[in-house]
């Protein structure tokens, strides 16, 4: 487009240009209070005059961003002060009206798809289709803004803070409202507002100033984060099916940043990551009150997931310390045959093939529910007039399993050790060269991640009440692998949204369930093609896999320096 | 063994240092390093040249431990050497390379302070629990690197990405980096390749300057002018093995030494010749102590 | 069964199991010789192969009334070509897509992306062959054409019996071993392969066009993946979307016995696995020598190799550290 509208064009045109992307927005607003579908069954039922459904309220947002970044340049540069070359608005305008206009279209395939033909898609569907693609159409008439520069304001540390517990707060809200949609349709439209809302902030430049408001109070952040996520249940009306979702994204992403020690930080491939994870689950059910149970030792849960972690960190132990010495090519192959073998030595240890421990391919179903200090996980309880139910109180107990390997993962990163893992990643001979150890280092973060999965094993247990050889195949190491993958190697965000995203598509896209190893396999060549470091990067990653681009070297240096105080010790990691 | 002061140079008779006895590396036919024996004192620089493929690299490569000798015994303080990099970084020798390895990615002051990964003690536990050990050290390691960056002159450098330096600055990055393992012999493998005269005389300033903290420096140089100015003895290597040893205006005008770099154009030798009596080039630093 | 006759027995067994993994481990052999990269989809092309010579023989109109002459010499030869072709196809698409543009990056982007292309190709012929008109679904297992005179027939030699599906096998990795001896030290691609695995750099200033020795290098790996495809179809008589994950697997710990990068040792440590695991199974006393231990027996194998001798059986490519 750029080369088919000459920029003095685009000078010239800019403010019919303005007024028509202003009433291409008009248009989309006005359109949500006329129905968008003849009939009742698609979507959320858009088929009212003056009655918006939610995720038409929720559509709407993104015209009104379209409006306000077109109309407010209109009152003049002085007027908008400082903010006049701070925001992107012109670029964030044409983004916001192509993530609108791409709302609507996924939403009226839905309907007619649901409804079985365009013809029921009503005017305010079409009104909305028109109106998005004539902002697109003008806002591709105005001239390119420069880079946001909203990062570089300054800013009140109060508004930093409110922006991030805003930002949490709108998150929970989100997520109780996703995790609510039931219909994959109602899901997909909503996932395509939510990344056009996410592209267009980043355009805006809010997300570079939320990182630096982040990075600025990193305990407000966690902590915001944690009450958060705690507070999920509430929201839920005492509903325990999507906290069965959310408490088995939970396990997902516990083993996932337990893999992201190894994969990300230090470099290395492990495929049979899973593997660690059963090897918790088993030890778990093995001494679990389970009538299946073969080992009549019952110590608290708080013992057995000691127990459970060091089994499975010996089991690297075991696994790593002959193998770490060779190339790494090997590690990965190794690492498959060993999950190889966990699997069928758990299929073969029952009884007749070898002694019993775990009855075979049955496995111990019947494990029980898991009790803390009086506190019945199994029940249902009612806090606060909510019924909190089995589902919701497993939650809670993973999030603090969680927590733990986040607090392990970052101020391992952040110290002596992580310094290490990063200067073998770069160039192990180096580092030897300079008295780094590295076989020890890389044994450390193989038992280390080998017992964090074996923690979480342990409570999945618990929480699946069965554990069987055929839940830890080859294919969960490649899924945990492919979220550390999507969601960017070496950081936490990123793994934590790669986990939801590939536990919660499936789930909430039911049509989509049977491709999903077809895609995610697609995904992994793509990823490493085009965004190898995932979509939250880690700095350092991103230069690793783009090592002949000079510019994101001066770019990224900045960012090191200045978003992260990476050389101030105390700036980093948590205190305990 | 009695030191000479070469050069106007004068040496303290240090106390044996590195001892090389007899090293011979052999890659299946190939003899790359053929029965070689040298001795570093503290407190000395030692110079180590020969034309290219002379087996230099690949001596300094048995020296530190990338390689294990076929036969022969390398000596450090007295103790033998164990074949592990990590060792010999251990027992007090650190390195850098002829391609410079830094740490590409990371800070100036990072690649520093892995350097001081073996003369610190914080631990995974440490670590996560944030004990005082961690905080302890890192505060200690932060100010040490820091230091080290301004002795080696890379003031203000310490948070840009080491591929953002400039070439000459990557050499004194791996620099510091070595001196962060507190080392008593520093070994410098052509530490002024691709360097311009200007940056070459830095270089040879940051030398005496690492050698009056009491460092002893063995250092493998092609730039004949540079080494005979710097070091108090100089051992020159041909095809694997010493074809002479001794103090630098010996070995300069060694009949045999000339021979050997024929083929480098011949006007370059007599001009390294008169370098020690031109002190001027590098001013005072090392005579200091004359 | 006397105890001679019982080991001669588990040898024929071995030696026809391991030429299976023979021809499967050239691929992964010759391919990490020149890139230095596990191709972990390489089980996956010998599932394709499989699958290839059976979508032949669908488009052949499912022939079953040939005669066992005709059969060996026409038909047979016709399923290796499709499964060859189908094999090689794949291959040599997924060196273009998923791998050369990789060939800079980090070594962790390639191998990420080869088990991207793994786990692609098992659910793409999951769910996609079934698709195709007229054919069986490949959920699950498929029958594979039985060839007269192979599939089925045997002969006694002795105390022991011999399959004929064995003895297609073992001669399928003689001839092949031949034919590949042949290629690589005779011809100007093979040369030039041998050339680039030692030096890439140097080859590409002598002229060398190192991409299509790259490709040659999957190429010859897949052919040989698919011969031991149908060799697979007809030793087991059905085939699998899964298979390649186990073969492949078993195929690299062969190859790493054999020393990797090195192809002759590539087929000793396919026989030397494939024996091992027979006679682990016939001689490990108690409840561990049963069959259901085999596949542990043969990983445990792999990595004590790695453990007392890393460069393989034969040696592998060494690549200098410093």
């Amino acid at each position: 487009m750029r080369a088919i509208i000459s920029d003095e064009t685009k000078v010239r045109l800019r403010y019919p240009a303005r007024a028509v992307g202003i009433l291409g927005a008009v248009l989309m607003i006005a359109s949500i209070m006329m129905p968008w579908a003849y009939g009742h069954e698609a979507l959320d039922d858009m088929g009212f005059y003056g009655a918006p459904s939610p995720l038409q309220v929720f559509f709407v947002i993104l015209p009104v961003i379209v409006l306000l970044l077109l109309a407010a340049p209109l009152v003049g540069k002085p007027r908008l002060g400082k903010f006049a070359r701070a925001l992107a608005w012109n670029t964030s305008a044409k983004t916001a009206s192509i993530a609108a206009t791409a709302t609507v279209a996924v939403a009226l395939i839905d309907i007619a798809i649901e409804l079985e033909g365009l013809v029921n898609v009503e005017v305010g569907g079409w009104l909305a289709l028109v109106g998005g693609i004539v902002a697109i159409a003008a806002t591709l008439f105005l001239p390119d803004s420069p880079e946001p520069t909203l990062d570089r304001m300054k800013s009140p540390n109060w508004l930093q803070i409110l922006a991030i517990v805003v930002l949490m707060g709108m998150l929970l809200f989100t997520a109780a409202f996703a995790l609510s949609l039931d219909k994959a349709g109602q899901f997909l439209m909503f996932a395509a507002f939510l990344v056009g809302v996410v592209l267009v902030l980043r355009q805006v430049g809010v997300f570079a100033w939320l990182g630096l408001a982040a990075a600025n109070n990193n305990r407000v952040l966690v902590l915001s984060a944690f009450i958060v996520a705690f507070a999920f249940p509430f929201t839920q009306n005492g509903s325990d099916a999507n906290m069965s979702i959310a408490s088995q994204v939970l396990i997902f992403a516990a083993a996932a940043l337990g893999l992201n020690i190894v994969v990300g930080l230090v470099g290395l491939l492990d495929l049979g990551y899973i593997a660690f994870l059963g090897a918790g689950a088993f030890t778990a059910a093995v001494l679990s009150d389970s009538a299946f149970a073969t080992v009549n030792f019952k110590p608290p849960f708080i013992i057995t997931v000691l127990i459970a972690g060091v089994v499975s960190s010996l089991l690297g132990l075991l696994i790593g310390a002959p193998t770490l010495r060779v190339s790494g090519d090997y590690l990965a192959i190794v690492t498959l045959a060993f999950g190889e073998i966990f699997r069928i030595t758990m299929n073969n240890l029952d009884g007749t093939d070898g002694p019993n421990l775990t009855n075979g391919p049955n496995g111990i179903p019947g494990i029980p529910d898991l009790n803390i200090f009086g506190y019945d996980l199994g029940a249902v309880h009612d806090i606060l007039g909510i019924e909190i139910g089995r589902f919701a109180n497993y939650y809670w107990l993973m999030l603090i399993v969680i927590a733990v390997i986040i607090v392990v993962f970052m101020n391992l990163n952040y110290s002596r050790i992580g310094r290490g893992w990063v200067a073998i990643r770069e160039d192990e001979l180096a580092a030897e060269a300079m008295g780094v150890n590295a076989f020890a280092l890389k044994l450390l973060a193989f038992a280390g991640g080998a017992f964090l999965a074996g923690v979480a094993g342990s409570v999945k247990a618990h929480m699946d009440t069965s554990v069987t050889p055929d839940q830890y195949v080859f294919l969960e190491s490649a899924f945990l692998l492919a979220a550390v993958v999507l969601g960017g190697m070496g950081t936490v965000m990123g793994v934590l949204i790669g986990a939801t995203i590939l536990k919660l598509l499936p789930e909430k896209l039911r049509f989509f369930s049977d491709y999903r190893l077809l895609v995610f396999g697609l995904l992994m060549v793509f990823m490493m093609r085009f965004r190898p470091e995932g979509i939250i990067a880690d700095e350092r990653r991103q230069l690793e896999f783009h090592a002949e681009d000079e510019e994101l070297a001066e770019e990224l240096e900045e960012e090191l320096i200045t978003h992260h105080g990476h050389l101030n010790p105390e700036r980093k990691g948590f205190d305990l | 063994m009695t030191q000479v002061a070469t050069g106007g140079h004068h040496v303290d008779s240090g106390t044996l240092l590195l001892q090389a006895s007899n090293v011979t590396m052999r890659f299946g036919g190939l003899t790359a390093v053929n029965d070689v024996s040298l001795n570093v004192h503290a407190g000395e620089i030692f110079g180590l040249i020969g034309p290219n493929g002379a087996g230099k690299t690949t001596f300094f490569n048995c020296l530190t431990g990338l390689y294990k000798p076929t036969s022969g015994e390398v000596r450090f303080a007295g103790e033998v050497l164990p074949p592990q990099p990590r060792l010999v970084v251990r027992a007090g020798m650190a390195r850098t390379f002829q391609n410079i390895r830094l740490f590409h990615n990371m800070t100036a002051i990072e690649n520093v302070m892995v350097g001081m990964y073996g003369r610190t003690k914080t631990n995974a536990i440490d670590a996560i629990f944030r004990l005082p050990r961690h905080r302890r050290e890192e505060l200690a390691s932060t100010e040490r690197a820091r230091e080290l960056l301004d002795f080696v002159g890379l003031v203000g450098a310490s948070d840009m990405l080491s591929r953002n330096l400039p070439y000459g600055d990557q050499r004194r990055l791996e620099i510091a980096r070595a001196l962060a393992t507190d080392p008593k012999l520093l070994l410098l493998d052509e530490p002024t390749a691709g360097m311009n005269p200007q940056e070459t005389r830095q270089a040879e300033e940051l030398i005496f300057k690492i050698r009056d903290l009491g460092l002893a420096v063995l250092v493998i140089e092609h730039d004949m002018r540079f080494i005979f100015n710097l070091c108090d003895r100089v051992a020159c290597l041909v095809r694997g093995a010493v074809l002479v040893e001794g103090p630098g205006n010996v070995v300069q005008n060694d009949p045999r030494v000339i021979e050997a770099y024929i083929g480098t154009p011949p006007e370059e030798l007599p001009e390294a010749g008169p370098a020690p009596e031109q002190p001027a080039a590098n001013p005072g630093e090392g005579n200091a102590d004359a | 069964m006397d105890l001679l006759d019982l080991f001669l027995q588990q040898l024929i067994n071995g030696l026809s199991l391991g030429s299976l993994y023979a021809l499967i481990a050239v691929g992964y052999t010759v391919v990490y010789g020149i890139v230095q990269l596990i191709n972990f989809a390489h089980g996956e092309i010998f599932m394709i192969g499989a699958f290839g010579a059976y979508a032949t023989w669908m488009l052949m109109g499912q022939p079953t009334d040939w005669n066992a002459p005709m059969s060996i010499l026409v038909l047979l030869p016709v399923l290796i070509i499709g499964g060859v072709a189908a094999s090689v196809t794949v291959a040599l698409l997924t060196e273009r897509y998923a791998y050369r543009p990789l060939r800079n990056a980090p070594r962790l982007a390639p191998l990420i992306s080869a088990i991207g292309v793994s786990v692609f190709l098992q659910e793409a012929v999951r769910l996609f062959y079934g698709e195709i008109p007229g054919f069986p679904t490949a959920k699950s297992a498929i029958p594979f054409p039985s060839i007269p005179g192979i599939s089925g027939s045997a002969f006694q030699f002795g105390g022991v019996t011999v399959q004929m599906t064995a003895v297609f096998t073992v001669g399928a990795l003689a001839v092949c071993t031949v034919f590949l001896w042949f290629f690589v030290n005779r011809t100007k691609t093979g040369r030039a392969m041998i050339a680039t695995s030692q030096d890439p750099d140097t080859a590409r200033l002598m002229g060398i066009n190192v991409d299509k020795v790259i490709m040659a290098a999957f190429a010859v790996g897949a052919a040989l993946a698919a011969i031991a495809g149908v060799a697979h179809g007809l030793r087991y008589s059905n085939i699998d979307f899964r298979m390649g994950f186990l073969a492949g697997l078993k195929a690299f710990t062969a190859a790493v016995l054999g020393g990797i990068g090195n192809i002759n040792g590539a087929v000793v440590g396919g026989l030397v696995l494939g024996v091992v695991e027979a006679m682990a199974t016939t001689f490990i006393p108690g409840q561990f020598g049963s069959a259901a231990w085999k596949d542990v027996w043969a990983f445990v194998l792999l990595i004590l190799v790695l453990v007392f001798r890393p460069q393989g059986l034969l040696g592998a490519k060494v690549v200098d550290r410093a």
